[in-house]
């Protein structure tokens, strides 16, 4: 009865909005008054929205809403408002919305009373079942169904609604990429910086004190001159960390299966690698782009790394596979689990760190990871990256 | 000794070949990129050929495919193939067709020219050169098995074994008797329960063939 009430009520106040309509329809065809056409339809918006909570509880069902967001000057918006088809959907609506929401309270209004009498003394006295009153949840459905379906966006602003959402969505991502890239360059730039160029210098001056001691003091010179092999020796064993750590040399020479080959006969655990459609007929590797092997290639060994250390399993899966615009990765262990949580033992601490870094990488390439870790395993670690091939 | 060289950065070629010039051996051939390397090692047949890994076209891995292919059209070629960084795989793969003969190291070591050219000797003897970066992966990859078991200077004469060393090496570099280095060496077949076995490449085989093992 209460959803009948507030949907009489919503009728009666559009209405009024009629009169807010006709107003602004006469001042922004006088040209002053635009900047209030924006503001009516943002109204009229709220108004429908109200409705689709209304019908949303009763029916349990959400009605979804899209609209073209009202930004920029006073001339966009207006030609936003106007332009956006959910303006005159939500007008229909309204308009419909006034005829069948009376229609339903002046049926309503003598169903109630009937139902009070015939229900409440009739059924009541004779302890039979309500007759009248529940034909008042069926007026209220009749009103919910209605709504929804004028309330309902069109397929096309429904779509719109749905590119705006993925390229905020997008637009997100895409940040988190360029500020884990920035943070990537900066890293390297300080690796590169504090060590192998520091080395450097420092291998410069004992060559230089060399030659200078050359002459007078050879012993002291050969000295030097160690102690510059040790620091040049240095110098390239940083060079390869860095460089590693850029992009996995192997990753360039044998591909991503050729690379996760060589993790799992390194990993120290019994691995079975399997793998569907990353290689062509001829065997040879179909390349992704280089920043989504990268980071499927770091995923497989931080996922092999934990379970060789924190999993107590001796035996793992990995598998790769492409999928329309897809590589998916699963690495898959028989360990005691637990990954997530960071309750048992030590695989919280080693395991969480690792998994945030794999989720910040994967997350950079809009990609997707799920790990599925039960206390008492196995312990499953899905990744799906979009690319393209 | 009559060596190949297959380095496609000119600096390091020039550099090598000085090197080896200069330590009185003759580079009878120099090739700079993937497809000239088999064909130079079938004209020349060198007592031991130095390998690049990454060369032109492809920038992968043409030195060391050229390494398997020379190995399979000429058995025990002695190649010593060299790398900006080392991949396990890599050795497996080289090791995979007998480890007579067999170098496989850092780039980085050619700067210990001394014990660069005691290397490629052994190689070219039909011995086995493995970096010790290999080694060190191999051995601190496996854990809780008899490895646990050995000493500190036992680990150190097998990683020593593991690299391709002869017992008269092992001994110097650690400047301990010769027989101190085979009761070492005893001991360490024993705790691993290997069949003893003498030096040689056979001797790095098993111990290898041990390491690898998962």
């Amino acid at each position: 009865m209460a959803q009948l009430g507030k949907a009489a009520g919503l009728a009666i106040a559009s209405y009024l909005f009629a009169a807010l309509i006709l107003f602004t329809a006469v001042v922004t065809l006088l040209v002053v008054g635009a900047a209030v056409l924006p503001e009516t339809v943002l109204l009229l918006r709220r108004t429908a929205g109200l409705k689709r909570r209304l019908v949303a509880d009763w029916s349990g069902v959400p009605v979804p809403e899209a609209y073209a967001p009202l930004t920029g000057g006073v001339r966009a918006r207006v030609r936003t408002a106007l332009d956006d088809p959910g303006t005159w959907r939500d007008l229909r609506w309204l308009t419909a919305h006034f005829v069948y929401g009376c229609a339903l309270m002046y049926v309503a209004i003598p169903l109630c009373i009937l139902g009070l009498l015939v229900d409440g003394f009739w059924c009541g006295l004779l302890r039979q079942r309500a007759v009248a009153l529940p034909l008042l949840d069926r007026l209220a459905d009749l009103d919910a169904a209605w709504s929804r379906a004028l309330l309902l966006p069109s397929p096309k602003a429904q779509r719109n609604a749905d590119l705006a959402e993925r390229v905020e969505e997008l637009t997100l991502t895409r940040a988190g990429a360029v500020a884990a890239h920035g943070a990537e360059l900066r890293r390297i730039e300080r690796d590169l910086h504090d060590g192998t160029q520091a080395r450097l210098v420092a291998l410069s001056m004992r060559v230089g004190l060399a030659r200078r001691a050359y002459d007078k003091d050879p012993v002291a010179a050969r000295k030097l001159l160690d102690d510059a092999q040790e620091q040049a020796e240095e110098a390239l064993t940083e060079l390869r960390h860095v460089v590693r750590g850029i992009h996995p040399p192997i990753l360039t020479d044998r591909g991503l299966l050729g690379a996760v080959r060589a993790l799992a006969a390194g990993s120290g655990l019994d691995v079975t690698v399997t793998a569907r459609g990353v290689e062509d007929a001829a065997g040879q590797a179909v390349r992704a782009p280089a920043a989504v092997e990268a980071a499927a290639y770091f995923v497989v060994a931080e996922a092999l790394t934990n379970a060789a250390k924190h999993s107590g399993a001796d035996r793992a899966t990995v598998e790769l596979f492409r999928e329309g615009g897809v590589l998916g990765i699963a690495v898959r262990d028989e360990g005691r689990g637990g990954a997530e949580g960071g309750a048992g033992g030590g695989t919280g601490a080693g395991g969480g760190t690792g998994l945030l870094g794999m989720r910040r990488r994967v997350a950079a390439l809009d990609g997707t990871l799920t790990v599925t870790s039960p206390t008492g395993g196995p312990t499953v670690i899905e990744v799906e990256l979009p690319c393209a091939w | 000794m009559r060596v190949v060289i297959a380095e496609d950065n000119a600096l390091l070629r020039e550099g090598m070949v000085l090197l080896l010039t200069s330590a009185g051996h003759e580079v009878v051939a120099v090739a700079s990129s993937g497809p000239e390397v088999l064909p130079a090692l079938l004209d020349h047949r060198p007592d031991v050929a130095v390998l690049d890994v990454r060369m032109p076209p492809g920038f992968r891995d043409e030195g060391l495919r050229a390494a398997l292919a020379a190995r399979a059209e000429l058995p025990g070629l002695p190649v010593l193939v060299l790398s900006q960084y080392v991949e396990e795989t890599y050795a497996a793969e080289l090791l995979g067709g007998g480890a007579s003969g067999v170098g496989y190291l850092l780039k980085d070591r050619v700067g210990r020219v001394d014990e660069f050219l005691d290397a490629l000797e052994r190689v070219a003897d039909g011995g086995t050169a493995l970096d010790p970066e290999v080694v060190t992966e191999l051995l601190t990859r496996r854990r809780d098995d008899p490895l646990d078991s050995l000493t500190p200077r036992e680990r150190e004469v097998l990683q020593l074994m593991a690299e391709g060393r002869d017992n008269a090496t092992i001994a110097s570099l650690l400047v301990v008797s010769d027989r101190a280095v085979s009761k070492h060496i005893g001991n360490v077949f024993a705790k691993l329960g290997l069949p003893p076995s003498d030096s040689g490449h056979r001797r790095v085989l098993a111990v290898l063939a041990y390491l690898n093992k998962a």
